[in-house]
């Protein structure tokens, strides 16, 4: 049994294959089809949400701004802003990817995207970890268990990497900008001061003009 | 000697065979709720983990610090946010499926209603010229942040040249080919895994 998103991935490698990249297919169902196809678009990519929700952003994008067309590269670039600022877990990015998807059928339907956009991603991996949960005791000394661990860990680095250049390159921003990525990147590392003061003293500066895309 | 309270499949057990104390009575379902929604609130500053640890372990005395930490490793050993994966957690260590979703609800109600308005309103709003323009500083702000996750674990491998190959093969496959996470876990899982997989009979993690 296939996810919809392995299934959606073949056109991609057959003109990665040609040299190209996929081309937009934006869903043209009607309301409740749409619906569906983001639920499954989620449902298939919440068991692979290793290491936290983080790793599945270069996917997320993929899907909001190529794939399916959902998203301009700097209203994805907002939302993942937005979704950091927030208070709650950085997941919940994923409610707004669907409330995109579903936006140019009107208010209703793109509140009805985003919670069944959230419950699809939610839904696999808890039901995993109550699962998991519920059988510890056993797992906790598998040798599975202690490989998976001990193995995913490098992945998850090269996949983060991948994922802050990715979103860099989607604020597509300016010099003054640039300088202020790395400088927040920077403090982040060394201080703990709350990422929510860069984000309005950067807004700060956007709204001064100083940076800008 | 009776014991009054439910034992819960995750409690440890003590070497006498007696189950090991965790505080105050277990939470109902309509406690587990108001609890979570009590770490939500109260983390809306920020600090979501320490917030939880200190609300559940220490305020409502519900787990023991070593059952909050067993959580911690089996929420980052599976898919799933961290932060989600924590409330299912301490949810499932009381009452299972149901407890998990109740714990999830709980969380997550307050926050989730509040992104979708401000979601709204960004989706209404964006194109303004004024707007955008804010947005274009903050997110790069985000981008620095994005940045840094991969430098805050990068240190834990440092004494590991197969991990950094593994990392960096990965990054390269991302970046330079393109290649999908869903193809590119499914390949390099397995491979990591068998290298990874332990030997000797020995179970012991590397300190971190």
């Amino acid at each position: 049994m296939f996810p919809p998103s392995l299934i959606a991935l073949l056109p991609s490698f057959a003109s990665l294959a040609a040299g190209q990249l996929a081309d937009c297919a934006p869903m043209r169902l009607n309301d409740l089809g749409h619906l569906l196809q983001v639920m499954g678009t989620f449902l298939g990519l919440s068991l692979f949400s290793l290491g936290g929700g983080n790793t599945l952003l270069n996917e997320y994008h993929h899907i909001s701004v190529e794939q399916f067309c959902w998203l301009t590269p700097s209203q994805f670039a907002d939302l993942y802003a937005l979704a950091e600022a927030a208070p709650g877990p950085s997941s919940m990015l994923v409610g707004l990817l669907g409330m995109g998807a579903g936006w140019p059928e009107g208010p209703g339907w793109a509140l009805l995207s985003a919670y069944g956009a959230e419950l699809a991603i939610l839904l696999p991996s808890t039901l995993l970890m109550v699962v998991a949960c519920l059988r510890w005791n056993r797992l906790r000394d598998s040798p599975w268990r202690i490989a998976f661990e001990r193995g995913l860990g490098p992945i998850t680095l090269g996949i983060l990497f991948a994922v802050g250049l990715k979103i860099l390159h989607t604020a597509d921003t300016n010099t003054p900008g640039l300088v202020v990525s790395l400088l927040v990147c920077v403090l982040m590392l060394r201080t703990r001061i709350s990422p929510l003061w860069f984000m309005a003293a950067a807004g700060v500066l956007g709204g001064l003009g100083v940076i800008n895309r | 000697m009776t014991d009054p309270q439910p034992r819960s499949p995750l409690s440890p057990a003590s070497p006498s065979g007696a189950p090991a104390s965790t505080g105050s009575t277990p939470p109902t379902l309509r406690q587990l709720f108001v609890g979570m929604l009590q770490v939500a609130l109260s983390a809306f500053g920020g600090g979501l983990s320490a917030w939880s640890q200190r609300i559940v372990v220490e305020e409502r005395r519900w787990m023991s610090n070593e059952e909050f930490l067993t959580g911690l490793t089996v929420a980052r050993l599976f898919p799933g946010p961290n932060q989600i994966n924590m409330a299912v957690y301490v949810g499932a260590f009381f009452h299972g499926l149901r407890g998990a979703l109740v714990a999830l609800a709980g969380m997550l109600l307050v926050p989730f209603t509040l992104l979708m308005a401000l979601g709204l309103v960004y989706f209404s709003l964006h194109a303004l010229p004024a707007i955008d323009r804010v947005l274009a500083g903050v997110v790069a702000a985000a981008a620095g942040m994005a940045l840094s996750m991969g430098f805050k674990i990068l240190g834990q491998y440092r004494g590991d040249p197969i991990a950094l190959l593994l990392a960096a093969g990965t990054l390269v496959a991302m970046e330079g080919f393109r290649v999908r996470l869903v193809p590119l876990v499914l390949v390099a899982g397995p491979l990591a895994m068998a290298w990874y997989w332990p030997r000797g009979g020995t179970t012991r993690l590397p300190k971190p």
